[in-house]
C-alpha cells in the first residue's frame, strides 16, 4: 500500500517536472522567433507545444534514467527519485522566477545526485560520470554553439547583408519558422524521454514492470502531454531574457542563432554526445550577437546566465539532499513524500500568486 | 584523463558535423534568400534573363536547404 502511494507521488512529481521542463525551456525554442517577429508569441508557443508533443513520440530509445551514469543504480529507490525530482523542479522554478535560462536536465541530474548522496553517501556518486556527462558538456555546448553562431551570422551578412532589407528579413523570418520547429522537435524528443525514463524506473523499482521493460503507452502519452502543456504555458520571463536581454536581434541573427543551435543539437544527438538545449541556444544567441559586434552582447546578462549554469548542479543537489533528509524524518513510508509534496505545492502556489500580483510579463497576441 | 571520462571521438565528430551543417545550411539558405531578393529586383528592372537565373539559383538552394531539414528529422528518428 505504502509503495503504491509513493509510486503515485513519484509519477505525479515526474510529470510536474516534465511540465516545468516544457514551461522553463519554451524560451530556448521560441524566444528568437518572437523577438524578431517571425511569429506572434501565442502562435510560437502553440507551435512549439505541438512539436514538443510530436517529438516525444519520435524516438522511444529510452534511457533507464537520465542519471544512470552519474549515480550507482543500487542507490536508486523511489524516495531517492522523488527527492531528486523535487531538487530539479525547485531549481527550475527558482531560475524561472529570476528569468534565467538554465538546463532542466542538469537540474534533474543534480537533484538525483544530491538525494543519492544523502541516501547512500559519496560512493553512490560517480565523479567521472558527473565530469563526463555533465560538466564537460556544459562547457563545450555554449562554446561550440557560440562559434557556429558567429560563423553563421557572418555568412548571412556577407551573402545577403547588402540587399534590400525587406525581402531579406522576410526570408530569414520564414527560415526561423523551420529552424525553430526543428529545435522544438529535438527538445520534445530529448527531454520528454527523460521523464519517461524516470517514471519507467519508478515502475520497475516498485515491481510494477519487469526490468528492461519499455515504457507503457500511458507513460509516453502523459509525458508528451505534460511537456506540451508546460511549453504552451510559456515561461515569459525567460523568453524575455533569451529574446531581448542578451542581444537585440534582427531576423538574420535569429535565424543564425536557431540554425546554429539546431545543427549542434542534431549533431550531438547523432553522435551520442549529450548537450543541453539551453546551453546550446544561449551560446548560439550570444554568437549571433558577437558576430555582428562584440559590444552587441550584454555581457552582464550573459554572465548571470553562466552563473546560473554553474550553480545548477550544486544547488539542485543541495535541494535534492535536503528533500531526501526531510522525507526520511517521517520514516520510509509514504508520509514523508506526501508532506514534501504538500509543502512544495503550497510554495509553488505562493510563488505564482506573488508573480501574478507583480504582473507577469505575458505578451498580447 | 579527459579521454577516460569523455568520448573524445563523439566530441570531435559533433564539433565537425555541427560546424559543417550549421554554416553550410546557413550559407545555402542565405543564397536562396539572396536569389529571391535579386530575382524581384531584376524582374522589376525588366531584366528577364537575369531574373530567371536568380530564380533558378533560389529554387535550387531552397530545395537543398529543405533536404537538409528532412535529413535532420531522419537523424532524430534514428537515434
Amino acid at each position: 500500500m505504502h509503495n503504491d502511494v509513493i509510486l503515485v507521488i513519484v509519477v505525479g512529481t515526474a510529470l510536474a517536472f516534465d511540465f516545468t521542463n516544457g514551461f522553463h525551456d519554451t524560451a530556448n525554442v521560441v524566444a528568437t522567433s518572437i523577438s524578431t517577429r517571425a511569429m506572434s508569441p501565442r502562435l510560437a508557443v502553440a507551435y512549439a507545444a505541438a512539436l514538443n508533443f510530436a517529438g516525444a513520440f519520435i524516438s522511444l530509445a529510452v534511457a533507464a534514467t537520465v542519471a544512470q551514469d552519474v549515480v550507482d543504480s543500487g542507490a536508486i529507490t523511489p524516495t531517492v527519485v522523488f527527492a531528486g525530482l523535487i531538487g530539479g523542479i525547485s531549481w527550475n522554478l527558482i531560475t524561472w522566477y529570476l528569468g534565467l535560462p538554465s538546463s532542466s536536465s542538469h537540474a534533474l541530474i543534480g537533484g538525483v545526485v544530491g538525494s543519492a548522496f544523502a541516501a547512500a553517501g559519496a560512493d553512490a556518486v560517480s565523479g567521472d560520470g558527473v565530469l563526463g556527462k555533465v560538466l564537460i558538456p556544459a562547457v563545450m555546448a555554449p562554446i561550440l554553439a557560440f562559434l557556429v553562431g558567429v560563423a553563421a551570422i557572418l555568412v548571412c551578412y556577407s551573402v545577403a547583408g547588402r540587399l534590400r532589407p525587406g525581402p531579406v528579413s522576410r526570408g530569414y523570418r520564414l527560415g526561423q519558422v523551420v529552424s525553430g520547429g526543428l529545435l522544438a522537435l529535438a527538445h520534445g524528443t530529448n527531454d520528454a524521454q527523460k521523464t519517461m525514463g524516470v517514471i519507467t524506473l519508478a515502475l520497475v523499482t516498485n515491481g510494477t514492470l519487469a526490468p528492461g521493460s519499455d515504457p507503457p503507452t500511458w507513460v509516453i502519452v502523459s509525458a508528451a502531454s505534460a511537456i506540451a502543456v508546460g511549453t504552451y504555458s510559456g515561461g515569459w520571463r525567460i523568453i524575455r531574457t533569451m529574446g531581448t536581454r542578451i542581444i537585440r536581434m534582427d531576423p538574420a541573427q535569429g535565424f543564425a542563432a536557431q540554425g546554429a543551435g539546431a545543427a549542434v543539437i542534431l549533431a550531438s544527438s547523432h553522435y551520442g554526445f549529450p548537450l543541453s538545449t539551453t546551453h546550446v541556444i544561449a551560446g548560439g544567441v550570444m554568437g549571433a550577437g558577437a558576430g555582428k559586434r562584440i559590444s552587441a552582447v550584454r555581457w552582464g546578462v550573459a554572465g548571470n546566465i553562466v552563473a546560473a549554469w554553474l550553480l545548477t548542479l550544486p544547488a539542485a543537489a543541495a535541494i535534492g539532499a535536503a528533500a531526501y533528509g526531510f522525507t526520511r524524518i517521517f520514516g520510509t513510508g509514504s508520509l514523508g513524500p506526501a508532506i514534501v509534496t504538500a509543502i512544495g505545492l503550497a510554495l509553488v502556489t505562493a510563488a505564482f500568486a506573488r508573480r501574478i500580483r507583480q504582473g507577469a510579463p505575458v505578451p498580447a497576441g | 584523463m579527459l579521454g577516460t571520462v569523455v568520448d573524445t571521438q563523439a566530441l570531435l565528430r559533433t564539433i565537425l558535423a555541427a560546424s559543417a551543417v550549421g554554416v553550410g545550411v546557413t550559407l545555402i539558405f542565405s543564397i536562396a534568400i539572396a536569389g529571391a531578393a535579386l530575382f524581384a529586383d531584376m524582374n522589376r528592372d525588366d531584366r528577364p534573363v537575369a531574373a530567371a537565373a536568380f530564380a533558378v539559383v533560389s529554387v535550387v538552394a531552397l530545395a537543398a536547404a529543405g533536404a537538409a531539414v528532412v535529413i535532420g528529422i531522419i537523424v532524430m528518428t534514428q537515434k
